[in-house]
């Protein structure tokens, strides 16, 4: 089967290009019917499957290939598919089923092998991905591990005997932020933006998209690009892999992989000069104020934060103060409520009520 | 008489070829420790992950060593679930296809891949150090051998023609 992909090498490399590129939410649905075993193949969080799962994917899951947002591999359990809220396996006889503890049992010598596959047979040249528990694959796709943790005077040196694989497949939704645009970008100016929302409600993708049409400049409305830093702590707005940006995010934008968010902005505004920071996920103290530093410096920051609601970010100790002191212009908040990605409100900052 | 010289010439040859060995498994061990410090270098300095690590080496050093990085980076290029050491075996038999190789070299060799590839660095470059020692080893006592036999060989092949042609005259 396998040479007959080869023969079409063009084909493949033209999809991979498209392959996580969708262009709107509504055309999400479509693209899953068109997914063909050749698409299959050429997607990257495939290949960095193990050849026993590539199988089981190739045999009963083609339908669902284009939803999938998580693949959990655990010792002794059944492989898990996770598709929006629905949670998917296969039975050793291989058949679809949603009925979770028939499905087929993952080994120890299954997850060693793909641990071997994902670090290329090389422990060693993935120290410091393995410390943080996750390595970013080619496709900007994330895939995190646990496993006993090898202590080094106190901080963890590596983990070993590894008992939980998850991919977390990354996606572009191109223009996913065009309804949101116009409450962050007025006329020349840009505001401080909070973006609220429980997990898996596509916050990083919204992000990714706001990143990459500030940068890009957006011509419907007549803004001209900016130059975007964005410190991407874990390397999964911009996905980089061996230094490439995985994902689009515009031709203005610097990113720092792997930076710590705080110093990250710090070093970006000394070293870049950009007009917006973005980031994700910001929380801590030290987060907090180089925010404020960043805001001395006349750069407009737009970030996300993990919470359900505004109400309740309103009670968290740090972005209190933020709040408070009236810092966002924009605080956006995000839900599940009409599928992935519902704008929920946005709130004015300064006047802390609804547009 | 022309038949004469055709025997003699052959033996002289197979015993040329035989010595030839002795020679060939020497610049092997030496060659094969240069491999390995690259490879080091390959793994410590640029944390080159190991398919690409081995082909470097395997473009870098001689032919003959080369083929068992090469063909263990080729395993390993094909992404289909092996495991380091399985690819560093396919290279153990695509070498000694080229050079004839003891049971306890193999062995040697073989026990360097259980390591390759699963663990830090530190212990990769531990796991190189005791092979490239091991491997100086062997190349002294290859060493050994050589001076012993190879000239004996040489000569064991052209009397062995003489003798020959001897009984057959």
């Amino acid at each position: 089967m396998a040479k007959v992909f080869i023969n079409k090498d063009a084909d493949i490399k033209e999809s991979i290009n498209k392959e996580n590129v969708t262009t709107h939410p509504t055309e999400i649905k479509k693209s899953i019917i068109s997914v063909s075993p050749l698409k299959i193949y050429s997607l990257s969080w495939f290949q960095a499957l193990s050849p026993n799962i590539q199988e089981l994917v190739i045999d009963c899951l083609q339908s669902f290939i284009g939803e999938f947002e998580e693949i959990r591999l655990r010792i002794n359990q059944p492989i898990i598919f996770r598709t929006g809220l629905k949670e998917m396996t296969v039975t050793s006889q291989k058949q679809l089923t949603f009925n979770l503890e028939k499905g087929y049992l993952i080994n120890k010598e299954e997850i060693d092998r793909t641990v071997q596959l994902l670090s290329q047979n090389s422990l060693y040249a993935w120290e410091d991905e393995f410390k943080n528990g996750y390595i970013t694959i080619p496709g900007g796709h994330r895939v995190g591990f646990v496993g006993k943790c090898v202590l080094d005077k106190g901080n963890i040196k590596t983990i070993k005997d590894i008992s939980g694989i998850n991919y977390r497949i990354g996606r572009q939704v191109l223009g996913c932020a065009d309804k949101i645009i116009p409450y962050i970008v007025n006329n020349d100016q840009i505001y401080h933006t909070l973006i609220i929302s429980p997990p898996q409600c596509g916050k990083t993708t919204l992000l990714r998209d706001i990143v990459r049409q500030i940068s890009d400049g957006i011509s419907k409305i007549g803004f001209q690009g900016v130059n975007v830093g964005l410190v991407d702590e874990r390397s999964e707005i911009a996905g980089v892999y061996q230094g490439n940006p995985q994902f689009k995010i515009g031709l203005r934008t610097d990113i720092l992989d792997a930076c710590p968010k705080s110093q990250g902005m710090m070093m970006l505004i000394r070293s870049m000069s950009p007009r917006v920071i973005a980031t994700d996920e910001i929380g801590k103290k030290e987060d907090i104020d180089s925010i404020y530093n960043a805001l001395q410096a006349g750069v407009t920051v737009i970030t996300t934060v993990h919470g359900g609601n505004y109400e309740e970010i309103k009670g968290r100790p740090n972005l209190k103060e933020l709040i408070n002191w009236r810092f966002f212009d924009r605080i956006i908040v995000l839900s599940r409520r009409k599928g992935v990605g519902t704008l929920e409100t946005v709130i004015d900052g300064k006047t802390l009520e609804g547009i | 008489m022309f038949g004469a010289f055709c025997i003699i010439g052959g033996c002289g040859y197979i015993g040329f070829k035989i010595a030839h060995i002795y020679s060939k498994r020497v610049e092997l061990f030496r060659f094969l420790q240069n491999g390995f410090s690259l490879l080091e270098t390959e793994i410590n300095y640029s944390s080159t992950p190991l398919p690409l690590a081995l082909e470097r080496v395997g473009m870098k050093i001689n032919k003959d060593c080369g083929s068992l990085f090469a063909k263990a980076a080729t395993m390993l290029h094909r992404k289909n679930g092996i495991t380091a050491s399985e690819a560093w075996n396919e290279g153990i038999i695509t070498l000694s296809n080229k050079v004839p190789l003891t049971k306890e070299e193999k062995e040697l060799l073989n026990v360097f891949g259980h390591g390759l590839g699963c663990s830090d660095k530190e212990e990769q470059l531990k796991n190189i150090a005791l092979t490239k020692k091991q491997l100086y080893m062997v190349e002294k006592s290859v060493e050994e051998e050589q001076k012993k036999n190879q000239k004996m060989w040489q000569y064991l092949g052209i009397c062995t023609g003489a003798v020959i042609v001897l009984i057959l005259l």
